[in-house]
């Protein structure tokens, strides 16, 4: 009879209706548990838990619940002499930390608060060869130390401090059959590398390399009977592989092909109504990571509850105006 | 029970003594883990080793985590000092508790540098590390740091030996001891890489760390690439679902596609050596004699059907035995497109190409599916049209000759096989894998 398709069942007393509120105060509280055990499990990512919690708060419209001045103060104690930014005081810096910083102090209209010239040639100065990025000194490669690159760099208004010609190749290189890509030539395609090529892509202007219809196949095959979407074959639908296949879709102009409506119930199903907060599945625990995904989630497909999100940064679109940045998106 | 911050000192730094001992004492533990176990009991060290299992009571973490984390902390903001020996403890108790701490990763890198760690150390603890968590984006990534340093010291003794023209016997010597330790590497990373496959379904990291392998360390290796093809056959008919897994296998396929090409193009314009790589890529695992050195010459017209042939019966024999898995029917895909790719546009395809359009040319006079199946099987390697023809190639007819090409797919032969499939399946998951690959042939392959 074959085996039982890996997927989840969502059950009938599962939340249907979206609890702002509750995420604000979740997302609010979050940060005042600084001893717990947990928050020292997870302070090698701490600049990239900020950019979660304040994206997700200013897209709910909330971000003047923050800390602003903390805040922007432990980001400029992160930079390092190099340029670059580490996910929090002591620890080294690295290109996914110095995008997140970056993004934190764009949302807060204060990028002058760090030495803008010194990220420039922190990215500049990862850049390889053969138009790689590395994601810090010690040389690993990956698409997505490429996204982060171009992404830092367009925030900033420095797209041309670096070989953009050559990043692009680099990037096409790791395209595969099924029209999707990984994270080094010739590894498999992975919805959250697919989010960061084609978002590469996008802020490039090279969206024109992807082809649309067989990679949009693809993602779409992420839809799983529940409504979720997961990053690969086989495994399990994630709020987070939700968002970014979403994104991807939307970026190359194939978002219509998913079925909304029953996404939009997997995710609303894994809020958790007492603490707030979404988790990765219906009934785990909730996290920033997969709050932020799910309420982008919704705001990608059309819930005017929640700001507009931009696909390509996953940030505020009103925000990514002020500054002037419009990444291309396929129609 | 420790309260005090002064006791708590004291507690910690005694289990991170005995962690050290621990290793000191069994240089074999081969897994690591917690404990459950919410209270301490009293006078017993929270470290446990039961045969070569080393476990931590999961009551002193809450302790031991934090100061172990602060305290690399403080020394990495240089508010205080550490000397090498607990620099390599506290990391190690670290790591092993959170493995994907970046920064405690690169005061290893560092003291790799000065030469207080040696890299199969750092190898060893990377491989309990992944035991416990098995994906830990960071262990794989340091691993990667400490195997092409490994491998840069063994090309630079190449190097200096050479360069320095000592006497030539101990250079031979140094020369294979090195070779081996990159043998001896290569292997037990093939190793890591398959536990830590089997601990964590589809895990991503492990099987695209397994690729970076085989690209840096194992460049053109014709033998590695075949034995890996061997060794992971039986391992994804036991994980069907496991898509990471059956990619290898496609990477393997389509590296072996390349390689056999390229060794049949340099037969073709006579610019083949052997071996195979001239000195420059010395730091590379030498080829072993034999198979490595005989697989360059291999003949790509049986060879490379041969090897499509086989994977798509395996393929055929999972779907049929594992209906409804969504991997099986990705992995053919990707396996016929790198088929009908291969025929479709390299050179070494040429001769097998005029064998299939001939077959194929027949086939599409035939209606009746099951006629079509039994053409394919009659096909005949004598009746390919002549070769002169085609590139004057005059080895082409005495090579094809050697033994029946085995019949591969073809669009029409992968419809009858949707049809097979669609006609006696009875579970709906298999009905619309079918149909989507049906879908999938009409309209990515046919363009």
């Amino acid at each position: 009879m074959g085996t039982q398709i890996k997927d989840v069942v969502i059950k009938s007393d599962a939340p249907n209706t979206l609890f702002l509120d509750k995420h604000a105060d979740y997302i609010a509280a979050y940060g005042s548990k600084k001893d717990d055990y947990e928050y020292t499990l997870s302070e090698y990512l701490r600049m990239s838990g900020i950019y979660w919690g304040l994206t997700v708060m200013d897209l709910m419209g909330q971000l003047h619940r923050m800390n602003r001045e903390e805040i922007v103060d432990f980001i400029k104690s992160c930079q390092h002499d190099c340029g670059g930014i580490s996910a929090s005081i002591g620890h080294d810096p690295h290109l996914l930390y110095t995008l997140s910083a970056v993004q934190i102090l764009t949302l807060y209209d204060n990028v002058k608060a760090i030495d803008v010239d010194k990220v420039v040639d922190y990215v500049r100065g990862l850049q390889q060869e053969d138009g790689s990025f590395a994601g810090d000194k010690w040389g690993e490669i990956d698409t997505r130390f490429s996204f982060c690159a171009v992404a830092t760099l367009a925030l900033l208004g420095r797209l041309d401090a670096v070989d953009v010609e050559k990043a692009v190749e680099f990037v096409l290189s790791c395209m595969n059959f099924d029209g999707g890509f990984g994270c080094r030539p010739g590894s498999e395609s992975h919805a959250g590398q697919i989010y960061c090529c084609t978002g590469f892509l996008s802020i490039t202007g090279q969206l024109h390399q992807v082809n649309a219809d067989l990679l949009g196949w693809w993602l779409c095959e992420r839809q799983l009977p529940s409504g979720g979407l997961n990053g690969r074959p086989e495994k399990l639908p994630d709020v987070c592989y939700s968002w970014w296949v979403l994104a991807a879709l939307k970026i190359i102009g194939r978002i219509h092909w998913i079925d909304k409506a029953k996404l939009r119930n997997f995710i609303l199903a894994c809020q958790d109504e007492e603490t707030g907060g979404f988790a990765d599945r219906p009934g785990d625990m909730v996290d920033p990571f997969h709050t932020l995904f799910g309420v982008a989630g919704l705001s990608l497909m059309g819930d005017e509850q929640i700001k507009p999100v931009n696909p390509v940064f996953c940030m505020p679109e009103d925000v990514l105006q002020r500054i002037g940045l419009q990444p291309d998106l396929l129609i | 029970m420790a309260e005090s911050e002064e006791e708590v000192d004291v507690l910690v730094q005694r289990v991170v003594k005995d962690i050290t001992n621990a290793f000191k004492r069994n240089p074999n533990i081969d897994e690591i883990g917690l404990i459950l176990c919410p209270e301490a009991r009293y006078n017993r060290s929270p470290i446990v080793l039961e045969e070569n299992k080393l476990g931590v009571e999961s009551w002193c973490v809450k302790f031991l985590l934090p100061y172990v984390h602060n305290k690399l902390l403080l020394y990495r903001q240089r508010k205080q000092w550490l000397d090498r020996e607990a620099l390599v403890d506290i990391t190690c108790t670290l790591l092993l508790l959170n493995p994907d701490f970046t920064t405690a990763w690169n005061v290893r890198k560092e003291l790799l540098q000065c030469g207080v760690l040696n890299p199969e150390k750092d190898l060893y603890l990377g491989k309990l590390a992944l035991t416990k968590y098995p994906k830990s984006p960071e262990t794989w990534i340091h691993r990667r740091w400490v195997l092409q340093r490994l491998q840069k010291q063994c090309s630079s003794g190449f190097g200096q030996k050479e360069q320095q023209a000592q006497v030539e016997a101990q250079g031979e010597a140094e020369r294979s001891r090195q070779s081996e330790q990159l043998q001896r590497a290569l292997q037990e990373e093939m190793k890591v890489c398959t536990e830590a496959a089997g601990r964590y379904p589809s895990n991503y990291n492990a099987w695209s760390h397994r690729i970076w392998v085989l690209q840096h360390m194992a460049k053109g290796n014709l033998k590695i690439l075949h034995d890996e093809l061997s060794s992971t056959r039986l391992w994804v008919s036991m994980h069907v679902s496991d898509h990471s897994g059956f990619h290898y296998r496609q990477f393997l396929l389509k590296a072996l596609l390349g390689e056999l090409g390229q060794s049949w193009e340099k037969l073709q314009t006579g610019n083949l050596h052997l071996p195979p790589h001239p000195p420059t890529d010395s730091h590379q695992i030498p080829h072993t004699n034999g198979e490595g050195t005989a697989g360059a010459v291999e003949d790509p017209h049986s060879a490379i059907p041969q090897l499509f042939h086989e994977e798509m019966e395996l393929c055929t024999d999972l779907i049929e035995s594992y209906p409804g898995h969504e991997t099986l029917w990705c992995h053919r895909r990707h396996v016929f497109y790198l088929w009908h790719h291969w025929r479709k546009h390299s050179p070494a395809a040429g001769a097998q190409s005029l064998v299939l359009t001939h077959t194929a040319a027949l086939l599409n006079e035939t209606s009746d599916p099951h006629e079509e199946g039994r053409s394919l099987q009659a096909m005949d390697v004598d009746c390919v049209p002549d070769s002169n023809k085609h590139g004057g190639y005059t080895q082409d007819t005495k090579r094809l000759k050697r033994g029946p090409v085995p019949p591969c797919p073809g669009l029409s032969s992968e419809h009858v096989f949707v049809s097979r499939i669609l006609s006696s399946c009875r579970s709906p998951e298999q009905g619309r894998f079918a149909n989507a690959y049906r879908k999938w042939l009409d309209s990515v392959i046919r363009q």
